[in-house]
């Protein structure tokens, strides 16, 4: 579903990947972990658009998509939840979802019927984003505004979701929510890159993982195989 | 003084403040998705107001000369971003207020040369003879100026509450990055943010044109009345703008009363710097979070 | 030296060149056009240090010569004073008036800014045409020159004093451009943050400079006054600005030679609009210049097409309407638009700028040698390690619309100790230092320096009070060399008072400061490169330089942001090294990491954060082991890798 080959990337100049390769077959979950300043980010933001590729392709379900503006890839399928959230803070959280289905939804009138399904079902997966729908979503807690992340993701019928530290900033209890969360969506069937500095966790729900260092992807295999890597096992499951 | 006379003045003023409101208003569109406005606005009303008149004179009907105006305001409007914004835009550079303001100059002097230096009247199926209403004049044509400003700015405000195209717009101020990430393009957006921008400046000028006449002076005074506006009410509140737009307008015909006509202009000046100095980000505006 | 003589030779020459003219020419026409370049130099002097310096668009400067203007030539018609004495009232008028308008305006940037100073240039129109019982109104004003020492000028020798009061701003703006308050205007534009937290206050040094820029507005308009002798308010009006910026832009921004030919530029102008010919020629060419200088950015590829393609059609436009229109001089401000734009859009650097790449890459001179680095121990003076509380939180909090991201912290910090701040991504580690460095203002709770409250949501006065920081997304003088990077932030170097700073008389102390800011950078490694530019280091040198410049400041108490995010391997050792060295001359840190191997190495007391609050606080061994923190940081997470190698941990190699 998602291929990215060769890619580097940087800003201004320092570059932060040097070949990044990687895969996600559709219907799995991939997990990206490394240290900090590794390039998880970046990666994710090369393959978004929200920063241009210096070299290298990235294609989404064949087609190649690098150096398009961010927009552009988005509307093509590919749902980016960012790193820190970035919720549309003076907007509803109703509002917040029902952008997240730009890409398919008539863009004047009518979008509040032809959104209603995927309004239920993201209200469904997320009842307390339902009690919350009228709320400006600035005055959520970092919690609420996780999950109104991924919710806007998902609202685009997305093809591929990537999901930038989705436990970044949140308190242990609700940093197990969003792995809960993570797991039923796994089970319905979304393709899902993850990028987690939570590894030990995200290697529990992933189907395959990459192990990123200094740009490039070191190690890569199931989560069986990383766990019995000694190398992998002393530096991040310690 | 007669109290009913001062009421009158400014009652007359507060109509013409809604007019400053409605070029602010302009102001805070653009800033929304861009950080910028033009400097040239005043400039903008004026040509579209010109258009309009010849439009008027080569036989335009009232109802077909209004949306010829606007439309000319809109495609000026994105004229403006394309040649002076985008690339400050891309660049990260505040180019794009020098580049406003040359733009500005280069639509006075044109409208100087093609139209001459003169004002013309402009005319208007709206009569100006006055209605009396609870004790104070008021002309039809004042009337006209108020419910077009609010009419158009209502129409604006419903579009960005009920479409999705406008809530697009609202998100792209919230967080470009992340309109981005949804699909949303924002140099499109920031493009229709200028042409709406453009249009409202137009119906500006075809609305105060029957008060002021057209010439190309016509809105140099206007423009820094409409800064002065958009700076005091900050630059988000489409409601704090006509609050002001309205106390403003009094507020000058009053000067202009009591301290002689030549200094009707100061007191806007005067609450423009008072408003940085003690409200940076205006009496209806946030505050905002420095980042490192 | 070289490079000294070299530009100080050409300063003498072209103001010598100039001196001599009237001794060629009598030619009164002639010398009016040069009488007016001085005053206009004056003039755009002053409003380079906005437009260039402070890169702002100041459109207040055609004001400041308006009210010069009536102020000399007032003080002369209504109370007799001498032609000097006048000159110092519009010129300390304009000084006061400055600093009224930028109290304000300065306090926002860029559009906020651009509208405050138009609409002082509008209110400044207003008084002077309605204040008719002392300006006579539109009527305008008559005066008489008066004499200087009881010597009455005649043409040349009002040009000679022109020309000598240039040549006295010029120097003493060289001077002041060069010394600490020229560093200062550079680097606040790169980065006003980072000044302010160097303890150069940024809102201060901008007020200042716009109030000087405006002063010599005043003085230009002075003799403006004396120069023309009949004032009319609507002399001073928005077009004359859009000219006054055309020249600066044109010129060269931040430059004095810039700022003279923009002068002579807009001198010449009008001549050029009234001589149809002439005015043929220069479109024609200016055109050419635009395809020329189009092409060859379009072959090298380093700029976008709308850089190329509008200025080339801006001076087509401008060449083809020197041909169609017969009255140019109707067009002239769409003519001065269509010029500034292409200038503006094409040629930012304006003349001057694009002038002196090619002379520099003409004239290769060397640099003037660094002086010898001073001791250390004079520099950041050893401080006793006395362990007694330094820094205190007391339940702080920040909190974001509905996010907590400081969520009630006590913090105890002792003197002598790096004191370690761990926690996840989001923790509130960088929120609770923005707080305690007075980036933000704490929602709720005190913050002790040694029993004293610290000033609160001021980088400014906190970098007073003792504390300096760094930044984990690097905020340096990109456009400073690394030596200016840190002698901006020198604290207790810099005494002389600015009357001799402008005198030229502060080169010793400036010395000094250079050898002081050597002796940090080869503390942290970098004595070889304190001449390179600071955006042109490594990733990891940057780095190093952000701990030297905050070690400029002598803290009680330093701040270190993530110092090792990003870094590879090698540098990450060299920066365990440099934090090491730095701790041994006693100062006391607090160190935000995400590594707990440097944590442990390094720190002695070490407070776990996580969702805004402390979740374990005391020795990093312990911390380590501490249940809650296994639990929720370590254990889950696993531990982040250890990019950083301290050389006791195994690092994982690279597959």
């Amino acid at each position: 579903m998602l291929k990215v080959e060769n890619l580097h990337a940087g800003y201004g100049g320092a570059e932060v990947l040097n070949g990044v390769n990687l895969e996600v077959k559709a219907g799995t979950v991939v997990a990206l972990i490394g240290a900090n300043g590794a390039g998880k980010t970046t990666t994710m933001r090369a393959i978004s658009g929200m920063v241009r590729p210096s070299k290298g392709r990235v294609l989404v379900e064949d087609l190649p998509v690098e150096g398009l503006a961010a927009s552009r890839i988005a509307r093509l399928g590919l749902a980016h939840s960012p790193e820190g959230r970035k919720v549309f803070g003076p907007l509803s959280v109703e509002d917040n979802l029902l952008l997240g289905a730009y890409r398919h939804l008539p863009h004047f009138l009518g979008f509040r019927s032809k959104a209603a399904a995927d309004l239920k079902k993201v209200y469904d997966l997320f009842p307390r984003l339902e009690e919350r729908r009228e709320q400006l979503s600035g005055t959520l807690s970092g919690g609420e505004q996780q999950m109104l992340a991924i919710g806007r993701a998902l609202m685009a019928q997305p093809k591929v979701v990537l999901l930038d530290e989705p436990s970044m900033g949140l308190a242990p209890v609700i940093v197990q929510e969003v792995f809960s969360i993570i797991r039923r969506l796994k089970e319905a069937g979304i393709t899902l890159l993850l990028v987690e500095q939570f590894a030990k966790s995200a290697l529990e729900v992933a189907d395959y993982a990459y192990v990123m260092e200094r740009g490039k992807i070191a190690v890569a295999g199931t989560p069986e195989e990383l766990r019995k890597d000694e190398r992998v096992l002393a530096a991040y499951l310690g | 003084m007669d109290t009913s006379v001062i009421i009158q003045i400014v009652v007359s003023g507060a109509f013409m403040g809604l007019v400053y409101a409605l070029v602010a208003y302009g102001f805070q569109l653009t800033f929304a998705t861009s950080k910028t406005i033009n400097f040239g606005q005043g400039e903008l009303v004026m040509l579209s107001a010109f258009f309009s008149l010849t439009l008027t004179r080569l036989g335009a009907p009232y109802w077909l000369m209004v949306p010829g105006g606007l439309l000319f305001g809109a495609l000026l409007g994105l004229f403006v971003e394309r040649a002076a914004v985008r690339l400050a835009l891309e660049q990260k550079s505040e180019g794009w207020i020098l580049l406003t303001i040359i733009l500005g100059l280069l639509g006075f002097s044109s409208a100087e040369n093609i139209w001459g230096r003169d004002d013309h009247p402009f005319p208007t199926p709206i009569s100006s003879d006055p209605i009396h209403v609870v004790g104070v004049d008021i002309t039809p044509l004042e009337i006209s100026v108020a419910v077009g400003v609010l009419g158009i700015m209502g129409l604006i405000e419903l579009f960005k509450r009920r479409t999705l195209l406008g809530k697009a717009f609202e998100a792209v101020s919230a967080d470009r990055d992340a309109a981005e990430l949804m699909g949303i393009s924002s140099t499109r957006t920031v493009m229709l943010s200028y042409a709406l921008s453009g249009a409202v400046a137009a119906l500006a000028g075809i609305l105060v044109a029957p008060i002021t006449t057209v010439g190309p002076t016509m809105a140099s005074a206007l423009i820094l009345k409409a800064f002065s506006v958009a700076v005091v009410a900050g630059l988000e509140s489409g409601f704090g703008v006509v609050v002001v737009g309205l106390f403003l307008g009094g507020l000058e015909n009053l000067a202009s009363l009591y301290l002689g006509s030549g200094w009707r202009e100061a007191p806007g000046l005067l609450l423009l710097i008072l408003a940085l100095a003690l409200r940076p980000n205006g009496i209806f505006g946030k505050a905002s979070i420095r980042k490192v | 030296m070289k490079r000294f003589l070299l530009i100080r030779g050409a300063e003498l020459v072209a103001f010598l060149l100039l001196a001599a003219v009237p001794l060629a020419v009598t030619n009164p026409f002639a010398l009016g056009l040069l009488t007016l370049l001085a005053i206009y130099g004056i003039l755009l002097i002053g409003l380079d240090v906005t437009v260039g310096y402070l890169g702002q668009v100041n459109l207040a400067q055609a004001a400041f010569l308006g009210i010069g203007a009536y102020t000399a030539g007032l003080l002369v018609m209504k109370l007799g004073v001498g032609l000097l004495p006048s000159l110092a009232g519009a010129f300390l008028l304009c000084l006061v008036l400055g600093s009224l308008l930028a109290l304000p305006a300065l306090r926002l940037e860029g559009p906020q800014f651009a509208l405050a100073t138009l609409s002082f240039l509008a209110l400044t129109t207003t008084v002077l045409n309605e204040w008719e019982s002392l300006t006579k109104g539109a009527e305008g004003l008559q005066l008489n020159r008066p004499p200087l020492f009881d010597i009455t000028l005649n043409a040349p020798g009002f040009y000679w004093l022109c020309l000598v009061l240039l040549a006295l701003v010029w120097m003493g703006m060289r001077n002041l451009l060069s010394s600490q308050w020229g560093r200062a205007f550079e680097a606040l534009r790169d980065s006003p943050i980072a000044t302010d937290a160097m303890g150069v206050g940024t809102y201060r040094h901008k007020v200042i400079a716009f109030a000087f820029g405006s002063a010599l507005g005043g003085l230009a308009g002075g003799l403006y006054a004396f120069n023309f002798q009949y004032l009319q308010p609507q002399s001073f009006v928005y077009e004359l600005m859009v000219i006054l910026l055309l020249g600066v832009v044109l010129g060269g921004r931040k430059s004095l030679w810039g700022a003279c030919v923009g002068a002579a530029l807009i001198v010449l102008l009008p001549n050029l609009l009234s001589n149809r010919n002439l005015f043929q020629i220069f479109s024609v060419i200016g055109l050419v210049v635009a395809l020329g200088a189009g092409t060859r950015a379009w072959l090298k590829k380093s700029v976008r097409p709308f850089q190329v393609i509008a200025p080339v059609a801006a001076m087509g436009l401008l060449a083809l309407g020197s041909f169609l229109v017969s009255n140019t001089e109707d067009w002239r401000k769409a003519i001065f638009a269509l010029m500034l734009f292409a200038v503006v859009v094409g040629l930012p650097e304006g003349l001057m700028g694009w002038a002196a790449g090619a002379l520099a890459r003409l004239f290769r001179v060397a640099a003037a040698p660094l002086p010898p680095a001073t001791d250390l121990d004079l520099v950041l003076p050893m401080q006793a390690l006395s362990g007694h509380t330094l820094l205190e939180l007391r339940d702080l909090k920040r909190h974001f619309g509905g996010v907590k991201a400081v969520d009630g912290v006590s913090i105890t910090v002792r003197s002598g100790h790096i004191h370690g701040l761990i926690g996840p991504n989001g923790s509130g580690k960088s929120t609770a230092v923005n707080v305690i460095s007075g980036l933000y203002a704490p929602t709720a709770g005190d913050i002790l320096l040694d029993g004293k409250a610290l000033p609160r949501g001021s980088l400014f006065s906190v970098a007073g009070a003792g504390i300096a920081r760094t930044f984990q997304n690097l905020q340096l003088f990109g456009e400073l060399t690394a030596l200016d990077n840190v002698m901006v932030a020198l604290r207790d170097t810099y005494r002389t008072p600015w009357p001799l700073v402008l005198l030229g008389l502060a080169r010793k102390e400036e010395k000094q400061a250079q050898a002081a800011a050597l002796a940090l950078l080869q503390l942290v490694g970098l004595g070889d490169q304190a001449l390179s530019k600071a955006k042109d280091l490594t990733y990891g040198a940057q780095r190093f330089l952000e701990i030297a410049r905050a070690l400029a400041r002598k803290p009680r108490l330093l701040i270190l942001d993530e110092p090792a995010a990003g870094l590879a391997h090698p540098d990450a050792v060299e920066l365990v090294k440099i934090i090491k060295r730095v701790h041994g001359r006693g100062v006391t840190m607090i160190l935000i990491e995400h590594h707990m191997d440097v944590v442990s190495e390094l720190c002695d007391t070490v407070t776990v954060l996580d969702g805004g609050r402390i979740i374990a606080e005391g020795d990093p061994e312990i911390v380590k082991r501490d249940p809650k923190v296994v639990e929720a940081y370590l254990g889950a997470m696993a531990a982040e890798a250890p990019a950083v190698d301290t050389g006791a941990s195994t690092a994982p190699a690279a597959a």
